[in-house]
Parts: structure tokens; sequence; C-alpha cells
């Protein structure tokens, strides 16, 4: 689903984000990112929806060469993946059921096909009954929910979660994780860069560590923190 | 047809358009001020050119004849300038009703009943059809045999035709100007516009919307605001035009306005055309600078 082959990114100003980053993310895995804020987890997401392109190597995301990717070609990757922040954004003056129809909307989709997914996407994250509310009368946990829905509502094949859970409090925070492991299961590929260890200890994931722009550990159902885990593997 | 995809389309166009409402009165009235100013140029322009049609209009050539000129010469000289394609009539005028005529024309300044013999020669009247090429044909009538002189308002003519030219480069200089400074207003505005809905842009970008996509509400909104300001400004033009177009009638009574031809309808729909263009070029260009960063 996604590969990086020495993936290096330098910024106009001179800072080096990724350093040489390669890895390879099967169809259908549920892989967590962790490492201190400014070590590159943030920018190798940006990487993967083409929100900047690498200063060298290659990516592909699902058979897409992204660091090739012309302007033009964006919107197309965009519409096969889903991508979540930490600040929701949801639009203010929305609905619930707006906000997740206008991902559809504004890539031209049928309004037959928009009145079909948009409650199933609704149904998937919980939020049926509050479809008609705005953002501003709901919860973080409910207006990540509806983040989530947006994302999902094209049935795309990869989930990328940028700090997903940084606004919430822990109560909240594992019920959107269990709904990403729902989402998950049910075929989604879903990359999750997160600095909450309780998280990722309690899932039991794929972990992927990054210091300095680097992957320093790569784990297959890893610990938040180097050495807790007794199948780790160590790569690179 | 998914009317549902165009509600959704129109929806949005109308919620941006009313809730940037201050904006756009600013770009309409814009627009308005600038068509105006546009509308009351063009027809002040074009009330001078038929102004200036009318009076080389009334231009003519008088050919003189030579005083051994036999009628038979005459009479051949007159059909040979009815020939000529760009001369619009020939009238005779024998020197006895020369003489009448000149008399009748310094009546009261010059006492003419001493005049013993008539001086004049017989003279034939041309009226061309362009008075462009009057000179020319006043050029050409000159060489046939049996004309001693053909004169016109060379000063008058030369100084219309030049007053005629230097109008229309005013008025293309004038009317770019205009629609430049509409522009960059509207412009301005619609990025006013585009910046309070950069969160939108943003999230429309990250589901996969085309710049094509987002660019469009910002299209229809220029296009709006053009077509607008457009429609005040015709408004405007058209109260102006009952009201004053009859006092300029009275304030210039050596004028015949009768010759002055205006296309009200052809104008509006210029203008209206012109308003459009404007706010959709202005806005094409203030959005596409925020999609490419």
């Amino acid at each position: 689903m996604i590969s990086l082959r020495n993936v290096s990114l330098a910024y106009p100003n001179g800072t080096r984000a990724l350093d040489n980053v390669s890895l390879e993310i099967g169809k259908g895995e549920f892989v967590f990112l962790v490492g201190h804020s400014g070590t590159g987890k943030t920018s190798l997401l940006r990487l993967l929806y083409r929100e900047m392109g690498p200063t060298s190597g290659d990516i592909t995301v699902d058979g897409i060469r992204v660091d090739r990717l012309k302007h033009s070609r964006i919107p197309a990757l965009r519409r096969h993946l889903g991508v979540v922040f930490q600040d929701y954004k949801l639009l203010a003056d929305k609905t619930v059921w707006e906000n997740v129809a206008f991902a559809m909307q504004v890539t031209g989709a049928h309004s037959r096909d928009v009145e079909r997914q948009v409650p199933r996407a609704l149904d998937l994250v919980g939020l049926a009954h509050k479809s008609r509310m705005y953002p501003g009368e709901l919860s973080g946990g409910e207006q990540q929910r509806t983040a989530i829905a947006r994302a999902l509502v094209n049935n795309p094949k990869l989930l990328l979660c940028d700090e997903p859970t940084g606004n919430l409090d822990p109560t909240t925070t594992t019920e959107i994780m269990e709904l990403l492991g729902r989402i998950n299961i049910k075929g989604t590929t879903v990359v999750v860069a997160t600095h909450n260890s309780a998280v990722v200890d309690r899932m039991r994931r794929r972990v992927v560590r990054m210091e300095d722009g680097r992957v320093v550990t790569d784990e297959e159902r890893g610990y938040y923190y180097l050495g807790l885990g007794q199948d780790q593997i160590l790569s690179g | 047809m998914d009317w549902g995809k165009t509600k959704f389309f129109l929806g949005e166009v109308a919620r941006n358009f009313t809730r940037n409402a201050a904006m756009q009165i600013t770009a309409i009235g814009t627009v308005a001020v600038t068509i105006v100013l546009l509308g009351a140029f063009l027809f002040v322009r074009a009330t001078l050119a038929g102004l200036g049609t009318d009076l080389l209009s009334q231009i003519e050539i008088s050919v003189y004849t030579t005083n051994d000129a036999t009628p038979k010469q005459i009479a051949s000289l007159e059909s040979a300038l009815r020939a000529d394609p760009r001369v619009a009539s020939v009238e005779f005028i024998p020197k006895k009703q020369g003489l009448v005529e000149m008399k009748d024309r310094v009546k009261g300044e010059i006492d003419m009943s001493l005049l013993t013999e008539n001086p004049l020669p017989d003279k034939l009247r041309v009226k061309v059809k362009a008075p462009e090429t009057v000179a020319a044909v006043a050029a050409s009538a000159q060489k046939m045999p049996g004309v001693a002189n053909a004169v016109f308002g060379q000063d008058v003519v030369a100084k219309m035709l030049r007053l005629g030219s230097v109008l229309r480069g005013i008025g293309i200089g004038v009317i770019v100007v205009f629609v430049l400074v509409a522009g960059i207003i509207i412009s301005n505005t619609i990025r006013l516009t585009v910046f309070a809905r950069r969160r939108e842009i943003a999230i429309m970008q990250l589901v996969g919307a085309t710049n094509t996509y987002i660019r469009m509400p910002f299209i229809c909104e220029g296009l709006l605001d053009g077509i607008l300001g457009a429609g005040i400004a015709l408004a405007l033009l058209a109260i102006a035009k009952s009201t004053l177009w009859p006092r300029l009638l009275e304030a210039l009574p050596g004028f015949s306005l009768a010759n002055v031809r205006i296309d009200g309808t052809a104008m509006a729909l210029e203008l209206l055309l012109v308003g459009a263009l404007v706010g959709a070029v202005a806005s094409w260009i203030s959005v596409g600078r925020y999609l490419r960063t």
C-alpha cells in the first residue's frame, strides 16, 4: 500500500525533516508512527498525501508514484485516501451531515451516491443521531468522529491520522482508537502518528519509531517505549 | 442532470455571496461607478462622432468651369463626375444662379448692386458619400477638361478627420484604464473573500477537489459582481439619458443632434458584457494566486 525508498526531505530554510527513510506498509495494516514532536511524523504523512514533495527518494501510495505526481493529478490521489487531523478541520457553518457530504460534493459525486454513502459513514462512526448538529454543539470526540466519517465517506483504501487524539481525554481517546481499529478490520489500511504512549501500549500494533527524521525501530507488535516488547524486530 | 448537485453548487455560491455582503457591495459599487463613467464616455463619444459626421456630410466641392467651357463640355464633365462611385450627387449651378446665391450670402455686408457684369463661372456642386474621399474627388475633378478650379473646405475637413481619429484613440485608452481599475478592485475584493474561505479551500484540496472546481464558485461570484454592478450602472445611465438628454438639446441650439444615432440596446449589452468579463477574469486571477501557493 505504501512504499518509501531512501526518502529525504529538507525544508527551504534548511531544516532536515526526513533523512533517508525507507518504509513498507502492506494492505490492511494498522501502523503507529511514534516519536517526539519534530521528529518527522507529520512530514512523513504530508509526503503521503502530497502536501509536499520529497527532496529525494521514491514514494508509492496505492500504486501511484507520489513523488513524481503532477500537480493536476493530486486530487485523484487524495480521493483514494482519507486524512484526519488533531484539530478536526470541520466547517463550523455546516452540520455534521453537510461536513461529511462536502467531501463527496466537492469532488463531483452524484447526489444519489451522497445520499447513500453519508448515512453509512455516519453509522460507522456512531453519529447518525447527531447528523443535524453543528460542530460547535459537539464534544471533541464527536467532532473527531465527524472528521473520520468525512475521511471515510469516499471509501478510501488508506486512512492517515495525524495526532487524532491529541485534543481528547483518555476515555474518548480509547473510543476513537477502537473506531480506527474497527475501520482497519473492515479492510482499510490505517497509519496513525501519535505520541500518546497509553494508546500505543494498549493496542499492540506495528510501531514505527522515528527520531531526528529517521526510522529508528520498526516492531511488529510494539510498545511506545523501546524495549518493552518481547517480539521486537530492530531494523535499519 | 443531477439536480442535487446543481442545488449544492448554487447554494454554495449564494451562501458565500451573502456571507461577505460588505465586500460584495464594494465590488458591485466599483463596477457600477466604472460602468457609469464608461457608459457616459461612450455616449459623449458617440454624440461627438455623430455631430462630426453631420458636419462633414455637409461638405461639398465646388467645381468651377473655365470661362470658355462649352455646354457640351460641361455636360460631359457632369456625367463624368456622376460616374465616380465616391460621388453622392452632382448639381449644376449656372453662373446666374451662382450670383443670386452669392448676393444672398453677403446681403447686408457688401453692396453687390454696383456689379455690372457677372464675374462668376458656371459651377458644379459635388457631394461625396464619405468625408474621407473629399480631397481625392476634388483632386480628380481638378484634372478634368474644362475645369478651372475644384475647391472645398480643406482646413475644416482635415481638422474634423483628425479630431475623429484622436477621439477614437483617446476612447480606447480611457476604456482600457477604466476596465483595468475595475478589474484590480474586483480582484482585491475577491482575494479577501478567498482569504475568508481559506479553511474551506484547504479542506476541498484535502479531500481531492480539483482546482477548477474550487475556482468555480469564485468565478461565479466575480461574474455576479460584474453583472449586478453593470445592471445598476445601466439603470443610472438610462435615468440620466431620459432626464439630461432633452436639456442637452436645449443647451445646444445651433447643433442638430438629429444625425446622432446611439444604439442603446447594443451599448447596454456591451457594458453588461464588459462588467461580467471584468468580474470573472479578476476573480480567476485572484483565486489562481491563492491556489498556486
